[in-house]
């Protein structure tokens, strides 16, 4: 596991606190409490822990966890290429 | 407080058995994580309360206000912002912002301001509320460039402030300070723009979440301290009286020491509004009598008591103060300019708050005396704010004269002229009866602390009897001094709180509250909803007394009990039902 995919299970953990570390990373759009409430925080805390800025209009594509993961990865890697 | 912190606060279980606390939160945006923010805060301050957070439906502020007034919660939270005073002063709606229709905006505005406010006087009579006024920018909708304020503009805000002036006046209601939110919260860094046309909720996170707070710290308040104990040498004052005499110390403008001045007047400002303050001072006592007789000191003298000078460790000093005081070490600051004094004072009594005073550094000064203003704050101030310095100068002299009675202890109580009033009226804005109730001290019949709207509650219910006691004898008045509530059945009396103050020990005032219990309410008995805490041991020596054994919970007091073993009570009894 990397440094990322843990503090993204924290997040997930935080919004899913009944799903074990396993579970979360097969949440979808498909898991019983994935709504748009869920999915909103899911954002916010996500843009606290990572220091990054999730477009809402994003959010759409969003729908699982290997989706925000890539995301992430993503997000973080253009930063540090930035600096 | 960080969402993910709020979340894995919310995430601890709390008791079964815990009692609810219920917050009606009323706003017309989505709550989302202002709802989070607050249960969390709350889950903090009331950590053996079960908390829970009502809310009403996006977009109808008035109606979300109406439905708070008629829910029955502990406590209201109110979040107003621009677009609930008028749709165009939000960005959702589309509503023109042309310059003919900034006249009509400001004039609907204010009528809806009119409307709420009778609707929050409704909402403050049922539950204390917490109120927070609009925060967010206004949109540019005003056809001056942003540096310059039209005069529309400086209308809508006069009549929100306005709006909050009257409804800061009224008991149960507490407004959010704008000047707070600007310290921590810069006005650029509070609107999401994307997150309030998109899912219709305007903070940023780190916005909500002061807002949140600010608004958890209205709704339960922490206890203020009660006393400040100062340093004298390069803290009251500039200088060190020993070495340059009373007349050369200095807290004047013209001589750089203005600071001390302001500390001064600041301590002036604690005292007037009941806070004690002490001197502790490594000093020749003469010396420094003659410089606290300076007329130009700011701190007037007889506001300052007791003062303990001499040559012993500073914690000395701070002990005979506390001991004088007769209040809990957690209750206190003390204030020197010396790290080393404040450290030494700090290991001998780590619960009390030790702050160095930073005779250098005008920033850290400032924050000095934002940070004393925050510890010493309070809602309200009653009128035994102004008599407890002196109240407590005579409990002294009272204690002296009672200890060198020669053991004729009956002769000197038969002869202070000792009156006690019982008032029986439940006043449900009576502050002083509100703040004894949470007092922690020694005598308190079970700690038990009752937030706002539970005093409310209990203060509406016909079946509970309040009595409050207050005292004078010829050394002084103490004003109320103890509070009381139980309930009667038949010839039975149950008291459920029962608070007195330490200031009005060693007059028997116990024994005649529960003489008055006996014979004003005609009961037979009086079983006390007791509690041994870590704290009321003045309450447990004296129920031992009483009952001839060690008091248990629920203990249980017969009429013949207590007339046979109470002392002789010779204060004048007034009753003011």
């Amino acid at each position: 596991m990397n440094e990322n995919d843990e503090r993204l299970i924290r997040c997930f953990a935080a919004v899913f606190p009944d799903l074990s570390a396993q579970q979360i990373r097969n949440t979808s759009a498909e898991t019983s409490d994935w709504n748009s409430l869920a999915a909103v925080t899911l954002v916010t805390l996500i843009e606290e822990e990572f220091g990054i800025s999730i477009g809402m209009l994003d959010l759409a594509e969003l729908d699982s966890f290997s989706a925000f993961e890539r995301y992430v990865s993503a997000k973080c890697a253009a930063v540090q290429a930035e600096r | 407080m960080n969402l993910i912190d709020a979340l894995e606060t919310l995430k601890n279980p709390v008791k079964e058995d815990a009692a609810s606390f219920s917050v009606h939160l009323a706003c017309g945006f989505t709550p989302l994580h202002i709802e989070t923010f607050l249960c969390a805060q709350l889950r903090k301050l009331l950590p053996l309360r079960d908390i829970d957070v009502s809310m009403g439906i996006y977009g109808d502020f008035q109606g979300n206000l109406e439905r708070a007034a008629s829910t029955k919660c502990h406590a209201g939270a109110v979040i107003i912002e621009w677009q609930d005073l008028d749709s165009r002063l939000g960005i959702r709606n589309l509503g023109g912002w042309r310059e003919k229709d900034l006249g009509d905006i400001v004039r609907c505005a204010g009528r809806k301001l009119e409307t709420m406010e009778q609707t929050l006087r409704i909402v403050a009579e049922a539950a204390p509320t917490a109120l927070c006024f609009p925060t967010l920018p206004l949109p540019p909708l005003f056809f001056t460039t942003r540096t310059q304020a039209s005069e529309l503009e400086l209308e809508l805000r006069k009549m929100v402030a306005d709006a909050q002036r009257r409804l800061a006046a009224l008991p149960n209601v507490h407004v959010v300070s704008s000047q707070a939110i600007d310290e921590k919260s810069p006005i650029a860094d509070r609107m999401d723009v994307q997150s309030e046309i998109l899912a219709g909720f305007p903070y940023k996170v780190k916005h909500a979440s002061i807002i949140a707070e600010s608004l958890a710290a209205l709704i339960q308040p922490r206890s203020p301290k009660k006393g400040l104990i100062t340093d004298l040498d390069d803290t009251l004052w500039s200088g060190l009286v020993g070495e340059v005499g009373s007349a050369a110390v200095s807290w004047h403008l013209e001589e750089g020491s203005h600071i001390h001045g302001l500390f001064q007047q600041f301590l002036a400002s604690l005292a007037s509004s009941g806070a004690l303050i002490g001197i502790a001072s490594k000093n020749d006592p003469q010396t420094v009598e003659s410089a606290l007789d300076r007329k130009d000191l700011l701190l007037a003298k007889e506001n300052v008591f007791p003062v303990a000078v001499s040559w012993a460790p500073k914690s000395e000093s701070v002990r005979e103060i506390l001991k004088v005081w007769n209040v809990g070490v957690d209750s206190v600051v003390f204030v020197d300019d010396s790290p080393l004094e404040v450290a030494e004072v700090k290991s001998a009594f780590p619960e009390m708050e030790c702050i160095v005073f930073p005779r250098s550094d005008y920033q850290a000064f400032w924050r000095l005396l934002q940070t004393l203003r925050d510890m010493f704050g309070k809602p309200h101030t009653s009128e035994e704010d102004a008599l407890r310095s002196q109240s407590i100068r005579h409990a002294g002299e009272f204690r002296e004269r009672l200890a060198h009675a020669n053991g004729d202890s009956e002769k000197f109580l038969a002869n202070v002229d000792a009156s006690i009033t019982f008032a029986l009226q439940k006043t449900v804005n009576d502050r002083r009866a509100f703040e004894l109730i949470n007092k922690t001290n020694q005598f308190n019949l079970n700690g038990k602390r009752l937030t706002e709207s539970d005093w409310l509650s209990r203060m509406n219910d016909p079946a509970t009897v309040f009595v409050g006691v207050n005292y004078q004898d010829k050394f002084g008045a103490l004003g109320k001094i103890a509070v009381l509530l139980g309930r009667k059945e038949g010839r039975a009396f149950t008291v459920d709180c029962w608070v007195m103050s330490c200031r009005a020990f060693s007059r028997r005032i116990e024994c005649a509250c529960l003489m008055f219990l006996f014979e004003y309410l005609n009961v037979d008995s009086v079983a006390l909803n007791y509690k041994r805490t870590t704290r009321n041991g003045y309450l447990q020596e004296f129920l031992t007394k009483l009952l001839e054994t060690d008091a248990a919970e629920g203990c249980v007091i017969t009429r013949e009990e207590f007339q046979k073993r109470c002392p002789h009570l010779s204060h004048q009894v007034i009753i003011d039902e």
